[in-house]
């Protein structure tokens, strides 16, 4: 029950599509007007540079068509590089892309108002990167 | 929306109208109030009706809101960082503090996640405790929902806290349920990857047949409560109308998205689990407002009622885990890739994502917390509502700030 | 002669006046038994209830543990409020908050840490964005332990804080054992990324699995040939 994505030159295999950076809001505005009505999350992953590749970001949204057919994009995103963000299309990915830009760091283009969701406005760091030591604090309450 | 906007001035009601036409919550309040006249009140982050740690800044015209920006965060406790230093077996613990008031939704959905990635399924015995578990966690989550939403709307119901004590009573009850299969009121740490901790213990049926045998007949009794009270109704019927076309985009699920009219739970359209051959009732409700989320969850909880009655008949003999009893924490090691599992909890659909590395730790987990897609409708619903109703809204969406902060 | 709070005696004129009327000092320790008394059995909290051990202290307040049945009272406001009962994980973002409500109860005022988030940190005590223990930046005086902390063991830390200033009014309160003196944060358990000894954040085999995926999404270890 996969979508045919052929006219992107994508295919879907068990709901997972791998989308290129640069075809994401096409595939996603497509989505939207084929009744990928609900918006499941926004997540994202670090991934620390190797020999082989640089710095960079597993991006993946589902999105599902009611009732339950779903599709997951999922996208590679280098660090110095930004997301094309799906705000537009679901207001949901408003929330769940600030908190992934807050913890995991990925930056969104086209968002309306990245900011910080959980931590405090002037924290250093993103604390879900991998080489964010889990017990780096600072000390506001003092 | 019919809010009388009579004693507005014109720029500001013709906003609110603008508003309710195409929802915008980044609307920028200084662009229309340059002489600063609005009212900035901060609800929260410690207010008794925020259900936690919710900060909501609001922009008041008089009692009127033009406004609502929720800042969250006061309880981001990292417990995805977390996941990534623990086992997997480790981990179980440490979700069931992320949605406190229904911890054994939390176990599931995240030790489905990890069976997901490990290919494995529970043994029948163990898919039997698990759907007791979820069903016996909805009617307590949701009793609770009904004693703190008495609380919120204040004297409506004859000193407010009248309903809450009620619920409070039956609730205590079904935790003592699960003291007896667990041996904890509150954090049960039971389930792990492959099925379950803990067996059922000799006469436990029987004692949690009578438990909601009494409970089936207090929910008339909360029924006959509001049914006939003026106030209750006239606070809730009409109150934070949420629309399903908005709800859907939002990521909106369970109670708050049938309220609204779209008939859709995970329990029935992406069955998981022992509700693969279970068939489940949805309770729908097209008002969309307080009061169709209230009814929902009353007719939720009923359904939840026949349903563990239904399981209690057939709980068949066998194994209650697949795997060898866990001694060490580092056995579990899925193969590496990327996995998602979702549940219906009391609030919608919880899901776990885990990225696996084939090492006994997870990579990367997410949990996708119903709550959060609930608050977030909070700054479409709130512009145009008095303050009192914001209240009343809010506690309806019942948002869990554990599961929405993490 | 009267006694301060640092144990110096020291002259006060009041007491010097009662020396002249031998009964007086009487009738007085009967009204300060009273006053302790009234103190002890009116303990009206403060929730400052966070995460579950909120839910928790919900529960001992209704109907089947009934706080009220001890003189014990929840009350949204922290300016009628004599007890603190801190329920819950404190995060960063939070603590300031706390201590400015801490602030505004009159005093006399009292602390109760409830649950190990609030006593310690529990195993959120290494993660960077939780506090590790409330007593890091006010002053607790009981200490409830549990994950929550069951109802009946919240009565016995208010019964414990009854007990406490009865016996401070009473003048035979000895301080327990000093707690270490700690002036900042002990140090965590986890050392940090770059000391040479620390438990490694990602341990090398975690990171060459990790950093052999395949960034055509599908997953492969390093050791496969693609």
């Amino acid at each position: 029950m996969s979508i045919d994505l052929s006219h992107f030159d994508l295919v879907a295999e068990n709901d997972i599509v791998v989308v290129p950076v640069d075809k994401l809001v096409d595939v996603a505005t497509y989505l939207r007007g084929q009744g990928f009505e609900y918006f499941v999350y926004c997540c994202a992953a670090h991934y620390p540079a190797s020999e082989s590749e640089p710095d960079r970001a597993l991006v993946e949204y589902r999105l599902r068509r009611l009732p339950a057919e779903d599709v997951a994009l999922r996208l590679w995103i280098p660090s110095s590089d930004a997301c094309p963000s799906l705000a537009g299309l679901w207001q949901a990915a408003d929330w769940q892309e600030r908190e992934q830009f807050d913890l995991v760091g990925v930056r969104f283009a086209g968002h309306p108002d990245l900011r910080r969701i959980m931590l405090p406005e002037d924290w250093p760091g993103h604390p879900l990167r991998r080489d964010y030591a889990i017990d780096t604090r600072h000390f506001p309450w003092r | 929306m019919a809010v009388g906007h009579g004693h507005l001035p014109e720029p500001v009601a013709a906003l609110i109208r603008a508003r309710a036409a195409v929802p915008n919550p980044h609307l920028d309040v200084e662009s229309y109030d340059p002489e600063g006249d609005l009212l900035v009140l901060n609800l929260g982050p410690q207010h008794p009706s925020t259900h936690g740690v919710l900060r909501v800044k609001l922009y008041l015209d008089g009692e009127v809101c033009i406004k609502a920006v929720p800042y969250l965060g006061y309880l981001h406790r990292g417990v995805e960082k977390l996941c990534e230093k623990l086992t997997y077996v480790q981990i179980t613990p440490i979700v069931d503090k992320n949605d406190y008031v229904a911890a054994f939704s939390n176990e599931l959905a995240i030790n489905m996640g990890f069976e997901t990635l490990l290919g494995v399924e529970p043994p029948p015995r163990a898919q039997h405790i698990r759907a007791l578990g979820a069903e016996m966690q909805r009617v307590a989550s949701h009793l609770l929902w009904i004693g703190t939403f008495g609380l919120d709307m204040g004297g409506a119901l004859g000193g407010g806290a009248t309903l809450f004590m009620h619920t409070f009573r039956e609730r205590e009850s079904i935790l003592d349920c699960f003291e007896v299969l667990t041996g904890s009121r509150f954090h049960y740490n039971t389930l792990q990857v492959g099925g379950c901790r803990h067996d059922i213990p000799a006469g436990w049926e029987t004692l949690v047949r009578q438990t909601f045998a009494t409970i089936s007949a207090r929910i008339e009794e909360y029924e006959s409560f509001v049914r006939t009270n003026a106030i209750f109704l006239a606070r809730t019927r009409g109150v934070g109308v949420v629309d399903a076309e908005l709800a859907l985009s939002l990521g909106v699920s369970g109670p708050v998205l049938r309220a609204s009219g779209v008939d859709y739970d995970l329990r029935r359209d992406r069955p998981y689990g022992l509700y693969r051959e279970l068939k489940v009732n949805v309770a729908t409700a097209s008002a969309g407002d307080c009061q169709a989320r209230f009814e929902v969850r009353l007719a939720e909880m009923r359904e939840s009622i026949r349903l563990v009655n239904l399981l209690l008949d057939g709980v068949p003999e066998g194994p209650i885990n697949v795997l060898k009893a866990v001694k060490l924490p580092g056995t579990v090691k899925p193969k590496p890739g990327i996995g998602y599992a979702a549940i219906e909890s009391p609030r919608g659909e919880l899901g776990t994502w885990v990225v696996a590395d084939g090492s006994d730790k997870p990579y990367r987990c997410k949990i996708r917390g119903p709550s959060l897609h609930a608050l977030s409708l909070l700054p479409y619903l709130a512009p145009g509502q008095n303050l009192s109703d914001i209240i009343v809204t809010l506690g309806s969406l019942d948002p869990i700030m554990g599961e929405v902060d993490r | 002669m009267a006694v301060n709070e640092e144990n110096e005696t020291f002259v006060h004129p009041l007491y010097e006046a009662l020396e002249r009327f031998p009964g007086a000092d009487v009738g007085l320790t009967t009204a300060d038994r009273v006053l302790t008394w009234g103190l002890t059995n009116a303990l009206w909290v403060f929730p400052m209830a966070t995460s579950c051990c909120g839910i928790e202290f919900m529960a001992a307040a209704c109907s089947r543990f009934d706080l009220d049945r001890i003189g014990t009272i929840a009350r949204g406001t922290p300016r009628q409020c004599d007890v603190m009962v801190i329920a819950g994980t404190i995060t960063v973002k939070m603590a300031p908050r706390v201590k400015k409500l801490w602030d505004q109860m009159p005093e006399p005022k009292w602390a109760i840490a409830m649950g190990s988030c609030a006593i310690s940190g529990d195993f959120y005590r290494d993660i960077y964005s939780v506090v590790p223990g409330v007593d890091t930046f006010m002053p607790v005086d009981v200490y409830v332990p549990g994950c929550p902390p069951n109802p009946d063991a919240l009565f016995m830390g208010i019964r414990r804080l009854q007990e406490k200033i009865r016996l401070k009014r009473e003048g035979k309160w000895t301080e327990p054992e000093l707690r270490p003196d700690t002036p900042g944060l002990r140090s965590p358990a986890i050392g940090r990324l770059g000391d040479p000894g620390r438990d490694a954040c990602t341990s090398q085999a975690q990171l060459d699995a990790v950093l052999g995926l395949d960034p055509g999404g599908g997953l492969r270890r390093p050791d496969q040939k693609s």
